[in-house]
């Protein structure tokens, strides 16, 4: 079976082209002043972290290491996640992962921590103590935190131009960068409450900090990164047609709003002890995840259509079937209903994905005929039950 | 005709072995970053402090526990009881300080006595602490009885005082520490504010 449809190899080539799909990432870049940065401030970060626990390790080895016990353990969760909204025309794991970092050590403890112990000793001197304790985390974490994580999106930009084109591209490497912040902050907490206690039971109190912040983690850094980044995407405009400047500060604000609500409840709860308790849970998770399912819907959009112009030519030539396409390339909703059409769940999993390493290898092949599509096409086929 | 080999940079676009082409990224996320990092202490370097205790001022130390705190002093972190703040007397900290002492309140849960619990403080902060030999005993207006250690070094001087904030049961009740330190040679300007302050600690109705 062969690909030959003119407008459609077209269209294939201008959305490989656009999305930078298909090329590899190498983060070592000695040419590149963003590589520098990235390595100055990771490097800072991670000597700020070693000094940071190294300081009283001796009394809270016990913290600090199952904090990090803890919480690589409830990172894996987070990336299988991840992993599975990392489709469409997908990032590398390469890059990803330096996202991942960035958000670890510079976006911590290079930028944040220096910069919120200022800034809350700002606030406790113009709102006094109390005040501070009210407002101060809210009006400082949204400010240096979100900012901090972006930045690792702007140096990866750098790093990698081609690759990072769509707002998707930016929801996806901002929830990763989002996530090292969140692990490492996680950490930094089971460290600390360890030491409001002076070193007794500190195996319960990680516990107790992972219970706590691993569930409020659901609607955390993660989340408010891949709207802000998505946010700064739109702001950038990176791909055609993709430049909506409003849409993009009012993602960002949103992401910094939701921050902001999330470190302020007391205040925001005006002293009622049930709203206090209520309103993170009732209140601003169901906000914030409808807030990231419908950026994340927005944000697909170009995506969605450059992997149905990637796979054009096959489903002009019978390799992909149109319901298929629309599985591949649609919504949630597209792909339940696709599991209902083929009345085999596993069956409709192996579909999606045989046509991801279709297009992947198409991607990677910019476009060209190579052994490796041939196979990933044949595959498909073999699945499909149709013979070549 | 140019080349395409990846990582190769024509010489008109070279500046100290740097591609200028892909140099504002790298510039945009430095200076933002230095302004995080180094604007917010420098406005925090300038901006004053103005919240001095005044007379009547009294600290809520949770669940009812209260001090005195001295008058003039600058309260740079904690509440006052007519914050109605909601303290929590395991959680909060309280920070006053003027020029060259301070004074640092932190409540803590810890089971066991006063005696207790500053021996843990002192293995978990800084065991090679210069820390006098024999704590004493410190006994507030209330009838709290608390452990009294001092430490003097180059640094200046402390004194750490260690409560359990109940009369009738300490052992299980929440455990307070007070830090109170000068530079060198003005601990005895301070100490009577000091006294007084311990001697004010008060804990909650029925404890």
């Amino acid at each position: 079976m062969t690909v030959t449809s003119s407008p459609a190899k077209s269209a294939q080539l201008t959305a490989i082209e656009q999305s930078g799909w298909g090329v590899r990432f190498k983060l070592f870049q000695p040419h590149n002043a963003a590589f520098w940065v990235w390595l100055g401030g990771v490097g800072i970060g991670a000597v700020g972290m070693i000094k940071y626990f190294g300081a009283g390790f001796d009394t809270y080895r016990l913290a600090v290491t199952s904090g990090i016990l803890f919480f690589g353990i409830y990172l894996i969760p987070w990336l299988y996640f991840l992993r599975r909204q990392n489709r469409y025309t997908g990032q590398p794991g390469s890059l990803l992962a330096t996202g991942f970092v960035w958000g670890g050590f510079a976006a911590t403890f290079w930028i944040a921590l220096p910069a919120n112990a200022a800034m809350l000793e700002i606030w406790s001197k113009l709102l006094g103590p109390a005040g501070a304790a009210k407002w101060g985390a809210g009006l400082t974490a949204p400010i240096n935190e979100e900012w901090g994580k972006a930045l690792g999106l702007i140096l990866l930009i750098g790093l990698a131009p081609v690759l990072i084109r769509s707002a998707y591209d930016g929801f996806i490497i901002g929830a990763f960068i989002g996530l090292g912040f969140q692990v490492s902050e996680d950490i930094l907490y089971a460290y600390n409450n360890a030491t409001s206690t002076f070193g007794e039971n500190q195996l319960s109190s990680s516990l107790f900090i992972l219970g706590i912040r691993g569930f409020a983690g659901i609607t955390s850094h993660a989340l408010f990164s891949a709207i802000f980044c998505t946010g700064v995407m739109w702001i950038l405009g990176r791909a055609a047609g993709e430049r909506h400047v409003v849409r993009g500060v009012l993602a960002c604000l949103g992401a910094m709003f939701l921050h902001f609500a999330w470190d302020d409840v007391a205040g925001l709860a005006f002293g009622n002890a049930f709203l206090t308790v209520a309103m993170p849970y009732l209140i601003l998770m169901p906000l914030a995840i409808a807030l990231l399912l419908w950026i994340r819907r927005l944000a697909s959009s170009t995506e969605r259509r450059w992997i149905r112009d990637l796979l054009a030519p096959e489903v002009e030539a019978g390799v992909v079937d149109p319901q298929l396409l629309t599985a591949v390339s649609g919504l949630h909703k597209d792909r339940r209903h696709f599991r209902k059409v083929v009345h085999n769940r596993h069956r409709a999993n192996l579909l999606t994905e045989s046509v991801g390493d279709l297009a992947h290898e198409i991607a990677a092949a910019r476009g060209e005929e190579t052994p490796r599509v041939a196979h990933a096409r044949h595959e498909l086929l073999r699945l499909r039950g149709v013979t070549p | 005709m140019t080349t395409d080999i990846p990582g190769w940079v024509p010489v008109e676009h070279r500046w100290l072995g740097l591609d200028r082409r892909r140099l504002r990224p790298a510039i945009f996320v430095l200076v933002v970053a230095l302004l995080l990092i180094y604007g917010w202490p420098a406005l925090n370097a300038i901006v004053p402090w103005d919240n001095p205790i005044k007379a009547g001022d009294v600290l809520d130390l949770g669940d009812g526990a209260t001090a005195v705190p001295p008058v003039g002093w600058q309260l740079e972190d904690g509440s006052l009881v007519s914050d109605r703040a909601g303290v929590s007397p395991t959680n909060d900290t309280v920070k006053l300080a003027k020029a060259g002492a301070e004074i640092q309140i932190t409540g803590a849960a810890f089971d066991g006595t006063a005696a207790q619990f500053l021996e843990q403080v002192i293995r978990s902060e800084d065991p090679d602490a210069n820390i006098s030999g024999a704590p004493s005993t410190f006994t507030t207006t209330s009838g709290l009885v608390g452990v009294v250690r001092t430490a003097s070094g180059q640094s200046g001087d402390e004194l750490i005082a260690a409560f359990k904030m109940s009369t009738t049961e300490p052992d299980a009740a929440p455990a307070l520490l007070v830090e109170a330190s000068t530079v060198p040679g003005s601990f005895q300007q301070y100490s009577t504010e000091f006294q007084a302050l311990l001697r004010s600690i008060t804990p909650g109705a029925g404890a």
